[in-house]
C-alpha cells in the first residue's frame, strides 16, 4: 500500500503544514476581510435605504 | 506494476493502488534524511492551493455590492461554513476559529475534487495528511481546553449524573473515546476518498475488458459504465460530505475544549 511507505511521510506532513499555513495566513489577511467589509456595507446601505425612507 | 508474458503477448497488471504511489518530480537532497523534493503529493497540494487563490482573483468582482456569478459562490460558500461555525462552536465566541475552520474546509474540499480528475492524484486519500490534520486538530483542542479551563478540564471525562461505583470505568471509556477521536477523524477522510477511488479503478478495469472483447460486448459494457458515471457522481457528493463532515467534527471537538459539558 503506497500509503504506508514511510520514506515519504516527512515529505507529505511538510507540504501539508506549510500550504495549511499559508492558506490560513493569505485568507484571514486579505480574503475573507473583504467579505466582512462586504456584507457590512450592505447591510449599512440597506439600513440607511431603510432610515431615508423613514 | 508487474509484467506478465504469455506467448509475447505482453500483458500489464495494474493494481488499484498504483494510483497512490507518491513519486519524485524533482529530488532534492539537501536536507539529509529529511528528504524535502518536490513529490506528485506536494505538487498537487501546491495545484489546490493556487487554484483557490485564483478562484478568489476571478470572483473579487472590483469590490461591487451587487455580486456576479463568481462571486456569489464564495459567498455561498462564507455562508455555509460560518453557519457551521456559529452553529456548533458559538455564535459569538466561535468567530475567531472561523479561518481556520474555512481554510480546512477549501483545502480538504479541493483536493478531495483535484483527486476526481482522472489521471491526477488524490492527496486526501493518504493516512499521513489526514492523520497529521487530525492529531493536530485534537492536540490543538486539549491545549484549549487546559489554557480555558486548567485541570478543570479533565471533567470532560466525567459524564453527568453518573454513579460513584461506575465513575473509573466511565472515566476510562471517555478517555478511550477522547483518545480515538485522533484516529477516527483523519481515518474517515482517507478510507473513504481511498475506497472511492478503488472502487471507480476496478470497475474501469473491468468495463476495459468487456468493452475490448468483441462488438457485442462492447454494448453490454454501456451497463457497467453507466454505473461507473453514477458513482463517479457519487464521488463528487462523497468529495463534498467528508470536507463537511471533517469541519463539523472540527468545530464540535473545539466547542468540548471551550464549554466542557
Amino acid at each position: 500500500m503506497p500509503q504506508l511507505v514511510p520514506f515519504y511521510f516527512v515529505n507529505e506532513i511538510t507540504f501539508t503544514f506549510v500550504i495549511i499555513t499559508l492558506m490560513v495566513y493569505i485568507l484571514s489577511k486579505y480574503i475573507l476581510p473583504r467579505f466582512v467589509r462586504l456584507f457590512l456595507s450592505r447591510t449599512f446601505i440597506s439600513k440607511l435605504s431603510d432610515i431615508s425612507k423613514k | 506494476m508487474s509484467t506478465l508474458s504469455f506467448n509475447n503477448i505482453s500483458t500489464e497488471v495494474l493494481s488499484p493502488l498504483n494510483q497512490f504511489e507518491i513519486r519524485d518530480l524533482l529530488s532534492i537532497d539537501a536536507l539529509g534524511n529529511l528528504h524535502i523534493s518536490i513529490t506528485n503529493i506536494g505538487f498537487y497540494l501546491t495545484i489546490g492551493a493556487f487554484f483557490f487563490l485564483v478562484i478568489n482573483l476571478l470572483s473579487i468582482n472590483y469590490n461591487r455590492l451587487v455580486s456576479n456569478s463568481w462571486s456569489i459562490s464564495q459567498e455561498s460558500l462564507y455562508a455555509t461554513i460560518h453557519s457551521i461555525v456559529t452553529s456548533q462552536i458559538n455564535p459569538r465566541n466561535g468567530q475567531i476559529y472561523f479561518p481556520f475552520i474555512y481554510t480546512l474546509f477549501i483545502f480538504i474540499l479541493i483536493n478531495n475534487l483535484i483527486g476526481m480528475v482522472p489521471y491526477s492524484f488524490a492527496s486526501t486519500s493518504h493516512f499521513v495528511v489526514t492523520f497529521a490534520l487530525s492529531f493536530t486538530i485534537v492536540l490543538g483542542a486539549t491545549i484549549l481546553g487546559f489554557q480555558k479551563h486548567g485541570l478543570e478540564f479533565f471533567s470532560l471525562l466525567v459524564p453527568a449524573g453518573c454513579p460513584l461505583a461506575l465513575l473509573p470505568l466511565l472515566v476510562l471509556i471517555e478517555f478511550i473515546s477522547y483518545l480515538a477521536r485522533n484516529i477516527s477523524l483523519g481515518l474517515r477522510l482517507a478510507a473513504n476518498i481511498l475506497s472511492g477511488h478503488m472502487l471507480l479503478h476496478i470497475l474501469a478495469g473491468f468495463t476495459y475488458n468487456i468493452m475490448t472483447s468483441g462488438i457485442i460486448f462492447f454494448f453490454l459494457g454501456l451497463i457497467p459504465l453507466a454505473f461507473i458515471i453514477a458513482f463517479s457522481g457519487l464521488e463528487l457528493g462523497i468529495a463534498f460530505i467528508q470536507a463537511q463532515v471533517f469541519v463539523v467534527l472540527t468545530s464540535g471537538y473545539i466547542k468540548d475544549a471551550l464549554d466542557l459539558h
